[in-house]
């Protein structure tokens, strides 16, 4: 994308006023986007995401500077002005590239761009299909189809210089059921860092028809009781309860000013000892893993938490100065027009021993959340909600009655001590993480594991 | 490359593509984003960003659609390339339009020159002195973690081969206070914004007296029981949950079966009680604006009016089908997605009672002042809401005590329809999707999941 000898005159302009570390992130994506609603296609839309981003550090401050002008006098004048605004002394630097060479643990079968727009239309009236005719209840599916092609190279004044192409396909089937004017969802959005082969790999009609089957269920069902009780929470996308309510705060964004529950808590017992917690960057070909992070450095698989210890942070390259450690594979950014911070990447619970049928049959009441939905964290506090997007009441150790409109709420580390049993069924599932260095994919991931008490809020009243 | 040039070339091989009409949207826009944190800048962002989109009607049918932030002479192949092929497998029965252009175009003013020009020391030192005040308010404060003044100047630039060439430029101020207070190991935090054109309106003070107090105030908080209770929301969230709920109101969502709205033309949708504004024009507006994303002029309209459900938000596409006039709302969220539909300055109207004077008339209730996951605990096609929130409870007319870690939950139609009371305290929220403000309201019950 850029010379060897551009990049080291930019990089040089913007350590000219003193800034002791400067790095460029380049990028060219081609993304494609296709919406079908009601078996039609509605929306088709591609083009090219093209830009440059610059950082500066001096000590415990930097400065961030896009542009998607990449010609020679444009991106020295940018840096030029980046770097006016540090008052330092000029320093020295040689610059030694020594060109980084990827080990690509991603290999990719067929290229989303070689597979005509017809194609993956195709696809998703297969997938429209097989949810529509699920039921007649079934109102309306709406499908999306997303790939998407980034090239990036990163190169520092500590003479990294890596480029990585990173492919990812997704999609999102989302089906409505409705009755008497009232209508429910139901959801599914399987995606990875896989070329078109993962559309021959998965069963896109099986996550269709299950969609469908979730919007009928919750149509049917009473509204969720409330009240404090057990709940138990399905493997895959229930993941996503730790990712809000204690991934965040592990991420040295907070923790590096002090404003997580979890800062100055290392090597303490933070959770229950049955939960084993693990960021992986590395994991062949799944949705949030890179070869490289959004710094240039080597992805890693990090243990955050083990047998209820908390083990490590998440960390980026700005605030392990702050934090004084080093950075852990973790600086990620949505695109050039964000400068990197530490985020998440495929962040599970390890499995455990027991077994989902042992847990439900150990309950004698309580609610199965078999899909959350999303939901959100204030990480100053640990303070969280998630929606249930399909649950069950449970009673006697048996699954008793579907509910809806269930949210579960609780602190991090409430949840974190009161989970009691974990089961041995782990499982991944894709999401976009949004954050302040934009929406970045990751996977969460948990086995089906219980927690004693929580809040859960309905529309039912107390049971 | 020159733009004009750029056009120009374009669409003489779009034509020869066979694309017969075209439009490109053009968006560029100048950032400057400054965090004070321990008396220091801490992260100083600055950016010239500049993205084009390209639309045709190929074969004279289907509008097709692609878009670059690399705008040089060896993208215009690949533009019309993928626009043609997108084209080619749309299969909808929508008629899509090119604008010819509206016969009038409201001029006003959304730019502020002298704001767009305020130099980085200026900003650098009214954010200090901000951090500083905060210190100083409060022994408890633990820390200012965003003490933040994002400025950006926006150009919009759209023209087509139907003679439309129209542009705006405007600029807006977003200060932003996230604070963090401890004590005895109980940390509460509270998180307020300006949004502004004029950097001279910026109430740095305020701001940070309010957010201080707020997180104070929420110390010792605990849960209530649950049941049904009068509320009162705060009018920034009351205009939080409007915005969830804004895409009820487009015609895209009603004519796909995705809006609860849908046949409600006409009739009582909400109490007698409210009235819901869209104003293009409003002064100061974050959505102020002369034309949408179509090129159509803007207009000012009262979506519902006395509880009655007026009208829907159109683009051209959605009005055509419905045989109305496009109200000016088509709307793109970047200049890289396909026109969808947005309002512009919507809110509902104030009022008689102050804020205080609604606590006051409450007997035994909950005023609740943040909730959380908005995104998710709430189904627009429903209109059902379940999610978490906190606030304070009321008893006889006064506030008692703090209150967190509860759920309400309810349908926002059954809420518009409940609402005993409304504030004169208009406020609106970041913009996004839309600008959306409204007063503080009450409503006469709703459930709530506590202990």
């Amino acid at each position: 994308m850029l010379s060897k000898s551009l990049i080291e005159d930019v990089l040089t302009a913007a350590v000219s006023t003193g800034g002791d570390f400067a790095e460029i992130f380049a990028e060219d994506k081609n993304n494609t986007n296709l919406t079908l609603v009601g078996g039609k296609l509605e929306k088709s839309v591609s083009g090219k995401i093209y830009g440059i981003g610059i950082r500066i550090f001096k000590g415990f401050n930097y400065l961030y500077a896009y542009t998607n002008n990449l010609s020679r006098d444009n991106l020295i004048k940018v840096a030029k002005e980046a770097a006016s605004t540090i008052k330092g002394v000029k320093k020295d630097i040689i610059l030694n590239f020594n060109k980084g060479i990827i080990n690509n643990i991603h290999p990719i079968e067929i290229m989303p761009d070689s597979i005509s727009k017809m194609q993956k239309v195709d696809l998703m009236k297969t997938a429209y299909e097989a949810a529509k005719s699920y039921d007649s209840l079934i109102s309306q599916v709406k499908v999306q189809y997303l790939d998407e092609i980034q090239n990036v190279l990163i190169a520092n004044t500590e003479g990294r210089l890596v480029e990585d192409k990173r492919i990812r396909t997704r999609i999102l089937i989302n089906s409505v059921a409705a009755k008497d004017n009232v209508m429910q969802t139901g959801l599914h959005f399987p995606g990875a860092q896989k070329g078109y082969e993962f559309f021959n790999e998965i069963n896109v009609k099986d996550y269709a028809e299950d969609s469908a089957r979730m919007a009928k269920t919750m149509l049917m069902a009473e509204y969720c009781p409330s009240g404090r009780m057990p709940v138990i929470i399905n493997n895959g996308f229930g993941g996503v309860l730790f990712h809000e309510s204690c991934g965040h705060g592990l991420e040295a964004t907070r923790v590096a000013k002090n404003t997580s529950v979890f800062s100055h808590m290392l090597d303490q017992e933070i959770a229950s000892q049955l939960v084993t917690a693990i960021d992986d960057g590395t994991i062949p070909n799944q949705w949030g893993s890179c070869n490289i992070d959004d710094e240039g450095n080597n992805t890693r698989k990090n243990i955050l938490i083990e047998n209820g210890i908390l083990k490590n942070y998440m960390i980026d390259k700005f605030n392990g100065r702050r934090m004084n450690m080093e950075p852990t594979g973790s600086g990620r950014r949505e695109s050039y027009k964000y400068a990197p911070t530490s985020r998440m990447t495929n962040t599970y619970i390890a499995s455990g021993k027991s077994t989902i049928d042992d847990i439900i049959a150990n309950t004698e009441y309580g609610l199965f959340a078999k899909y959350l939905g999303g939901g959100s964290v204030n990480p100053s506090t640990g303070e969280f909600n998630f929606a249930v997007r399909e649950g069950y009441i449970v009673k006697n150790g048996k699954i008793n009655r579907p509910v809806r409109g269930a949210t579960l709420i609780g602190t991090g580390m409430e949840v974190l001590e009161k989970i009691d049993m974990v089961g041995d069924n782990v499982d991944f599932s894709q999401g976009i993480c949004g954050s302040i260095s934009g929406g970045v994919p990751v996977n969460v991931g948990q086995p089906t594991l219980r927690v004693s008490e929580m809040t859960v809020g309905g529309r039912d009243g107390e049971r | 490359m020159d733009k004009k040039k750029f056009i120009k070339l374009l669409f003489e091989k779009g034509r020869k593509a066979g694309f017969a009409e075209m439009e490109i949207y053009i968006s560029s826009q100048k950032k400057q984003n400054i965090n004070v944190y321990n008396d220091d800048v801490d992260s100083f962002e600055n950016s010239v960003s500049e993205g084009l989109s390209f639309r045709g009607l190929y074969n004279n049918k289907k509008m097709g659609f692609s878009y670059t932030e690399k705008i040089d002479e060896s993208t215009i192949d690949m533009l019309i390339r993928e626009a043609m092929e997108n084209a080619k497998v749309l299969d909808n029965d929508d008629i899509d339009i090119i604008y010819e252009g509206s016969k009038e175009y409201k001029d006003i003013v959304t730019y502020n020159k002298q704001s767009e020009n305020v130099p980085v020391e200026e900003k650098i030192k009214y954010l200090k002195q901000i951090e500083n005040m905060g210190q100083e308010l409060d022994s408890r404060v633990k820390s200012i973690t965003y003490n933040m003044i994002n400025d950006a100047t926006k150009s919009i630039m759209i023209a087509n081969t139907k003679g439309l060439n129209l542009k705006y430029k405007s600029n807006l101020y977003k200060y932003e206070l996230d604070v963090d207070i401890e004590d005895h190991e109980d940390v509460k935090s509270a998180y307020r914004y300006q949004v502004t054109n004029d950097f001279t309106k910026l109430k740095g003070q305020k701001l940070i007296n309010d957010v201080i107090s707020e997180a104070v105030s929420m110390l010792g908080a605990t849960s209530i029981q649950s049941g049904i209770y009068p509320v009162i929301f705060r009018s920034d969230v009351s205009a939080s949950i409007l915005d969830a709920f804004a895409s009820i109101f487009s015609a895209d969502k009603v004519q796909k079966n995705m809006s609860l709205l849908k046949g409600k033309l006409g009739e009582q949708v909400a109490d007698t009680k409210v009235t819901i504004v869209d104003d293009p024009f409003m002064k100061d507006g974050a959505f102020t604006r002369p034309f949408d994303a179509e090129g159509v002029a803007t207009k000012y309209k009262k979506i519902i009016k006395k509880g009655i459900l007026t009208t829907y938000f159109h683009n051209l596409k959605t009005a055509n089908k419905d045989n109305v006039q496009p109200t000016g709302n088509a709307y793109k969220t970047s200049f890289n997605t396909a026109v969808d539909i947005a309002p512009t300055n919507m809110y509902i109207e104030i009022g008689k009672k102050s804020y205080d004077e609604l606590i006051q008339s409450t007997k035994k209730g909950l005023l609740i002042i943040d909730v959380q996951g908005l995104h998710s605990g709430l189904n627009p096609i429903s209109g059902d809401f379940s999610v978490s929130a906190y606030g304070y409870e009321i008893i006889d007319g006064k506030i008692t005590r703090p209150v967190n870690q509860i759920t309400i939950a309810g349908n926002y139609i059954e809420l518009l329809m409940n609402i005993e009371d409304i504030g004169n305290d208009l406020e609106f929220i970041l913009p996004h999707n839309g600008y959306v403000g409204s007063p503080s309201i009450k409503v006469k019950s709703l459930s709530v999941a506590g202990q």
